[in-house]
């Protein structure tokens, strides 16, 4: 197990490596002089060539791009990403900042999508071709189909403005969580929902399905016992993508709702050419990514031990 | 089965529970940062009689932008340079004249280079420490530091209540540069160290009616009212604190109003962008919300090419005003926005009116002129930046209305630093732009839109750059007179030659609750909204 795990790790390091020298330098494919745009869209005046060449060298964009890599990496990798180019602060303690929101709106949409998805993905299954079925289906469908920007624009004029039952924006106690919560998880809930229908409706065609249903068990304990367990490899790499929404979030949400998070924090940094701000989030959401694949890859050695004596 | 849709139910029964507590509790309209609205207090303008209005100790404006309180690199937002500090003079465009503000008089030197300021006595910052010569130092020289685009080239304390400031050229566009957003006048004890024009900014400290109280990034911000000021003036504050939510989105703006949870909500004060869509403007007006509009002197522009074919064609430029309904184009905001028939610039712009200029919708001649060219059918691309959401409808309808004057328009939607670099690099034929901004930027605008160096120019020819010398850099031009005859050339220069078409005149708008006080002459005594005197009625 162990060797499988540092196997697992070494793997990382090259990929970690490709993904930072593309973090870096994606941005400066961008059109536009970025020195200037910053300049300009910062300080709301149009600069003077003076004050564009200052900032340029100030910031280091007058180097070449390979040393301009090696200088950053070289701090990232201490978690030093610089200071943000719009406020002057370290990017870090812009991040750290902005992270409690997202986590909470993350994690509380993830739990209950998750928690719907399995629920609603597993009556599905149950009940293939029944109404339950169907109900489930069209539900996911139009979790899909409804742009969230909408949707939550709707449940604010419902729930705010109608019956001034929640408050229609901002950040700060349970009452504020529920509509983005609501609006971002019906999305996330119904993608979930068809990916685990589509996967237990798979393994229920298998021979060892047939066998168990043979033996004599019920429905339901084919279901739960044996069509879960096998289907949780696929299920649990599916999951673990949607972490990267804890560092992009969804940048509808948090502008619709005004929930200062991540995602709405990295556009407005791509759009003011934030560089330092933008490098570390795509860079941090790529080693989150590439974690939390590195605990999936773990899980799956548990969950079937054919895999770690195979590796 | 039955075991199974019992869960199923309870399951539901919970979260439906688990829902409701969450709305249970205070109401949404105590959504303060503090949660809390200290109702009980009396409000200092209350007295034993019946007829005076009781009001709120707190009032919360919704607003598209983050203060940037704590400034950085690129200093702090619009919000604070409007309501937290004050400038030397005001412009007051009506007269087009500078008139006195933290400064009760000064003189130019050397035909503009320098200006020597009288200032007010008496005047205090927020913190109780002394507005003087000092301090107009140090916010010039931070100016400087911070190598500002607009930054003089130096200032000297005379005495305590006298000072020179230098500039590299001449003319009165130096007293005009003094009233810019940039040039409000900041306190050395909002610095550390203090008075170090490279210090770290602790929190803006100004001469103006809002205190900043407290700062969340990308939530909120909260002011108390400067007593100072309000003492200086001889009225009182109808607010305790007053709370500048963040909510970018305009729906969410809206929304937020008519649910009660701001008493108001405001366009962003430089003007241009994050405002309230003016075609709600009338249906929140009929829903019994109070709208109060002040028309500033920003005109929406179609801007050519004009150093390459086939916008390098005087003739070919006045096709495409010929072909554009003004009328229409106001529509598209629900006529909340003034078509621009007459002039380049603004009605109320200094020298407009007697311009005398008036520009025609006539398609059929547009045809003509395309016809006569044999450009008929000419191919021309428009660029929009995606970031400006209006402006897309906008190109939308001027693609039909050229179109119907013979034109073969395509419309390139770019993202702000593509739309930039193709800006820059002039390779496009047309592209939407404004001119102007609020009251103060009208001859800040000019210098930047034709100024030949300046890579945000609008138009230039050498008549136009003649002109536009004269009236910024010419020191014969601080005569008002001698100016104004110079600005109806630069207009009507500027109209013969179609440097640039003009679409339409754009407005500043804040709307309240029923419930609030406010007089327009006082919420628009400047073009960016003042809101010292708003009150929300118990």
């Amino acid at each position: 197990m162990i060797k499988y795990i540092s196997k697992r790790i070494i793997h990382i390091i090259p990929v970690l490596i490709g993904v930072s020298f593309i973090s870096f330098s994606l941005l400066y494919v961008f059109p536009g002089d970025t020195a200037e745009l910053i300049v300009m869209i910062n300080t709301g005046t149009e600069p003077s060539p003076e004050m564009v060449e200052k900032f340029r060298a100030e910031s280091g964009l007058d180097k070449p791009l390979h040393i301009q890599y090696i200088n950053w990496l070289s701090k990232a990798i201490r978690g030093d990403f610089g200071t943000s180019w719009s406020s002057g602060e370290p990017v870090m303690n812009e991040i750290m900042e902005t992270l409690p929101a997202s986590a909470k709106l993350f994690f509380s949409t993830f739990a209950i999508s998750v928690g719907f998805a399995f629920l609603l993905g597993i009556l599905s299954t149950l009940y293939k071709d029944k109404i339950i079925d169907h109900a489930c289906r069209i539900w996911s469908l139009l979790g899909i189909s409804i742009p969230n920007f909408w949707l939550g624009l709707v449940l604010i004029w419902i729930f705010a403005v109608h019956f001034h039952l929640l408050p229609a924006f901002g950040y700060g106690s349970m009452e504020h969580l529920i509509l983005p919560v609501l609006t971002w998880s019906m999305s996330f809930m119904a993608i979930k929902t068809r990916f685990i229908r589509t996967t237990l409706l798979e393994i229920m065609n298998e021979d060892y399905i047939t066998t168990a249903k043979a033996k004599g068990l019920s429905e339901k304990a084919v279901v739960l016992k044996h069509v879960l367990r096998n289907a949780m490899i696929p299920i649990i790499t599916y999951l673990a993508l949607g972490m990267s929404h804890l560092i992009i979030g969804s940048v509808i949400v948090e502008t619709v709702f005004a929930w200062p998070g991540l995602g709405s924090f990295l556009v407005k940094s791509v759009f003011t050419r934030d560089f330092p701000v933008v490098q570390a989030l795509i860079f941090l959401s790529a080693v989150l990514i590439i974690g939390v694949n590195l605990v999936v890859d773990i899980l799956y050695a548990l969950i079937d031990p054919r895999i770690r004596y195979s590796d | 089965m039955k075991k199974l849709m019992i869960i199923f139910s309870t399951v539901l029964l919970i979260a439906g529970c688990v829902m409701m507590t969450g709305c249970v509790g205070e109401s949404p309209t105590s959504n303060a940062p503090a949660d809390t609205q200290a109702q009980t207090n009396t409000n200092e303008i209350s007295t034993a009689t019946t007829t005076e209005p009781q009001y709120k100790d707190k009032f919360i404006m919704g607003y598209g932008k983050d203060p940037k309180l704590k400034g950085g690199k690129w200093g702090i937002g619009f919000f604070p340079k409007t309501q937290v500090l004050e400038k030397l003079v005001e412009y007051d465009m009506k007269n087009d004249e500078y008139v006195p503000s933290l400064a009760e008089s000064w003189e130019f030197k050397d035909g503009g280079k320098t200006i020597v300021f009288h200032l007010k006595k008496g005047i205090k910052f927020s913190d109780g420490t002394e507005f003087d010569a000092n301090a107009v130092k140090f916010t010039i020289d931070r100016l400087i530091v911070r190598n500002h685009g607009l930054a003089p080239e130096g200032a000297d304390v005379i005495d305590k209540y006298t000072v020179a400031i230098h500039f590299e050229k001449p003319g009165f566009f130096n007293l005009a540069k003094m009233a810019e957003f940039h040039f409000g006048m900041m306190a050395p004890t909002s610095v550390s160290p203090v008075g170090d024009p490279n210090g770290t900014l602790i929190t803006p400290i100004g001469t103006g009616p809002f205190k900043v109280v407290d700062y969340k990034k990308d939530q909120y911000s909260t002011y108390e009212p400067n007593m100072y000021w309000y003492n200086e003036r001889g009225i009182k504050p109808k607010f305790k604190e007053f709370v500048l939510k963040v909510i970018p989105d305009e729906d969410t703006r809206i929304m937020a109003l008519r649910s009660g949870e701001v008493d108001g909500i405001t366009d962003f004060v430089h003007g241009g962008s994050e405002y309230t869509p003016r075609n709600q403007l009338n249906v929140l007006e009929k829903e019994g919300f109070k709208v109060y509009k002040r028309d500033i002197p920003i005109t929406r522009v179609i801007a050519f090419s004009y150093n390459k074919e086939p916008f390098n064609d005087p003739e070919l430029r006045k096709a495409v005003s010929l072909a554009i309904n003004r009328d229409d184009i106001a529509k598209v905001f629900d006529n909340q926005v003034r078509p621009a028939w007459n002039g380049m610039f603004a009605p109320e712009a200094p020298g407009m009116a007697k311009a005398g200029i008036k520009y025609e919708y006539n398609p059929e001649k547009a045809r003509e002129i395309l016809k006569n060219k044999g450009k008929e059918g000419l191919k021309v691309n428009i660029i929009v930046d995606k970031g400006q959401g209006d402006q897309i409808l906008v190109a939308q309808l001027l693609q039909q209305q050229l179109k119907n004057a013979g034109f073969d328009p395509q419309l390139e939607i770019l993202e702000s630093g593509a739309y930039k670099e193709k800006r820059n690099s002039g390779n496009y034929d047309m592209r939407l732009y404004y001119i102007g901004g609020t009251d103060r930027r009208f001859y800040l605008r000019m210098f930047w839109r034709f100024y030949p160096d300046s890579k945000w120019k609008a138009y230039e020819s050498e008549k136009v750059y003649e002109l536009y010398k004269n009236i910024l850099e010419n020191p014969k031009d601080i005569d008002k007179n001698n100016r104004e005859k110079d600005l109806i050339a630069f207009y009507k220069a500027l109209y013969d030659e179609t440097g640039v078409v003009p679409l339409y005149h754009d407005v500043m708008t804040v709307v309240t609750s029923p419930k609030v006080d406010a007089k327009q002459d006082e919420l628009f005594e400047q073009a960016e909204p003042q809101f010292y005197c708003v009150g929300v009625r118990k």
